[in-house]
């Protein structure tokens, strides 16, 4: 289904990224270690988004659990980075699977509304926690070296998106897709839908859960407003569909675009950028529909009709 | 005409339903409805629009739950196992509205049932698009593997609900309509590859209003009208019931 070149192509391009520390300056290398953080955010997101079709709006809550996991770890108990990120993705996956097997009962919009109220709730738990620092956060122990947690972003990224490439060629993914095609027909077809609803979340808060770990370490600093913030999961969203949801590539391919973006507005001017990024998505959303990779593969087909087919067929 | 022997009554059943009822919100749709199914065999189920055949189906498959009554399924009552368990034990089904996965191929479609059937499915992906390939040619999609569901046209949409039941490996297969649309010839090669998997010891249900197919296929006939089982038995007999041809076929004709 997928040809050879794309895989061709990101190998080459993950090797020019794991370049970047000895070649770029501070400021790529910091732009990097937040662009990669995103494209795994969104890149987990997809795991269950894109390929079973559920919107979540609860990712950000295994982020912040990632975040908190790692800083009590650290500061509390002394434990070392790693075994910090360990308990961060494993509380986050343990309440993915507490919250995902009722909520995940619930279709479509349904289920989205109920992972929106998750965010605020486990926030306000956070903030009345001693051990996490209550509503006034923890500082981690600061280590230098930018690099190191570039490297470490890039690697999560590509561990998740090989994840994805095999999840996209496996039997568990024709579950995933054949609940978002149609879950009642794949129920009917012998699919355990709860059961790989519930693992896809699961997957998602544990790449989620350690792309947070990560940024808490590094930025030695988390409070729970930071840390459980919604705008976070809307990017993640905006990110996934942007680029092409339920496909390898294209979640990654979307929010680097964005990221950079983002960046260039960011530093042109200020103020009305995020203005100007809503336009950006707004026009996204409207041309291409079904994400960047659709809208390759249909260009190759159709040429610029394709952007206003899509158009009509949306009736817009 | 009856090329098949009538089951003797001591063949093994293998679905059983004791007085199944279905209420939405006061209509009742099915009415305390029995009846059984001998292994292989094939029952017929005929019946006005609306007279809830597809709603037994439902009841069936899992997918509605019976308000009242039993249903038993090689002797163990089934009515609080989901669907997906019943795939695993053996039944499948088609939806008369249709559902393809639009955003799979052909092959992918049926796939999935070689994937998650009976026993829980075939592991292997290579195997499962073996066994999904082997349908795909047997219900006469062949030439369309690799096209996507939902640019199939309404005769090969039906086809390919047909194709992905049975790629589960199904022992009771549940057909509702799967003739609708199709023309004579159609019709006629589809009654060849019911009877064909028939040969390879599968039970069927067979819902269908085109009374030839059902008349050359069943060994029974079942008649639902306003949910009530009016008619049930030898095909010929209950086909020349006047009170069925007064429910169903008088109102056809007219
Ligand atoms: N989900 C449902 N909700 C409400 N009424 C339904 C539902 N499904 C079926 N019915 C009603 O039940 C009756 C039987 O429908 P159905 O089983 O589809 O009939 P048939 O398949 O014999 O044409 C109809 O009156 C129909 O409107
Ligand atoms: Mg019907």
């Amino acid at each position: 289904m997928m040809g050879r070149w794309p895989l061709v192509l990101a190998v080459l391009v993950a090797i020019v990224l794991a370049g970047v520390p000895w070649f770029g300056n501070d400021v790529a290398v910091q732009f990097g270690i937040n662009a990669l953080l995103l494209a795994t955010l969104a890149q987990s997101w997809n795991i269950l988004g894109g390929f079973t079709g559920y919107v979540s709006f609860g990712n950000s809550v295994f982020y912040g659990l990632g975040t908190y996991g790692t800083a009590v770890a650290m500061t509390h108990f002394n434990l070392p980075f790693g075994v910090g990120l360990v308990v961060g993705a494993v509380v986050a996956m343990l309440c993915a699977a507490l919250v995902g097997i009722p909520i995940l009962r619930l279709r479509g919009p349904y289920f989205a509304i109920a992972t929106l109220g998750l965010n605020g709730a486990m926030a306000a738990i956070v903030s009345n926690l001693p051990i996490a620092g209550s509503n006034i956060g923890l500082v981690l122990p600061l280590m230098r070296g930018d690099a190191i947690f570039y490297e470490l972003a890039l690697a999560l990224l590509v561990v998740c998106t090989l994840t994805v490439l095999w999840i996209s060629s496996s039997r568990y993914g024709m579950a995933l897709v054949a609940i978002r095609e149609d879950e009642d027909a794949a129920g009917s077809m012998g699919v355990n839908a709860t059961l790989y609803k519930v693992t896809a979340l699961v997957l998602s808060a544990l790449f989620t859960a350690i792309a947070g770990g990560i940024h808490a370490y590094w930025s030695t600093f988390v409070d729970p407003a930071s840390a459980f913030d919604t705008t976070l999961n809307v990017r993640m969203v905006i990110m996934c569909v942007f680029g092409g949801p339920g496909t390898v590539f294209g979640p990654v391919v979307g929010s680097f675009i964005l990221s950079a973006v983002y960046e260039v507005l960011a530093s042109e001017i200020s103020t009305a950028a995020v203005l100007f990024f809503g336009l950006v998505i707004v026009l996204a959303v409207v041309f291409t529909p079904k994400g960047l990779t659709d809208l390759m593969a249909g260009a190759r087909r159709s040429g610029w009709r394709y952007l206003f087919r899509n158009i009509r067929e949306n009736r817009l | 005409m009856n090329e098949v022997a009538n089951v003797a009554p001591q063949a093994k059943t293998i679905m059983e339903a004791r007085g199944i009822t279905k209420r939405f919100q006061g209509l009742v749709s099915v009415d305390k409805v029995s009846f059984s199914l001998a292994e292989n065999e094939i029952l017929g189920l005929i019946g006005p629009n609306g007279a809830g055949k597809t709603t037994l189906v439902n009841m069936i498959g899992g997918t509605l739950k019976p308000n009242e009554g039993d249903l038993l399924f090689e002797g163990e009552r089934i009515n609080d196992v989901s669907p997906y368990r019943r795939a695993h034990l053996g039944i499948a089904r088609t939806f008369q509205i249709m559902k393809p996965f639009p955003g799979m191929s052909v092959l992918e479609n049926v796939a999935v049932g070689a994937l998650f059937g009976r026993d829980g499915g075939e592991k292997s992906m290579a195997k499962a698009r073996e066994i999904a390939r082997e349908w795909i040619t047997f219900t006469g999609l062949g030439q369309r593997m690799d096209a996507h569901a939902d640019a199939l046209g309404g005769p090969d949409r039906k086809r390919l609900e047909f194709a992905k039941a049975l790629a589960m490996g199904p022992k009771l297969l549940l057909l509702d309509e799967v003739m609708a649309g199709l023309n004579h010839v159609e019709v006629d090669e589809m009654v060849e590859l019911i009877k064909k998997i028939r040969a390879r010891g599968v039970t069927l249900l067979v819902i269908e209003h085109v009374i030839k197919a059902i008349r050359s296929l069943s060994d029974r006939v079942m008649v639902l009208h306003h949910g009530e089982r009016i008619a049930e038995g030898d095909p010929a007999l209950v086909l020349a019931d006047p009170r069925v041809v007064e429910a169903y076929l008088g109102k056809r004709r007219t």
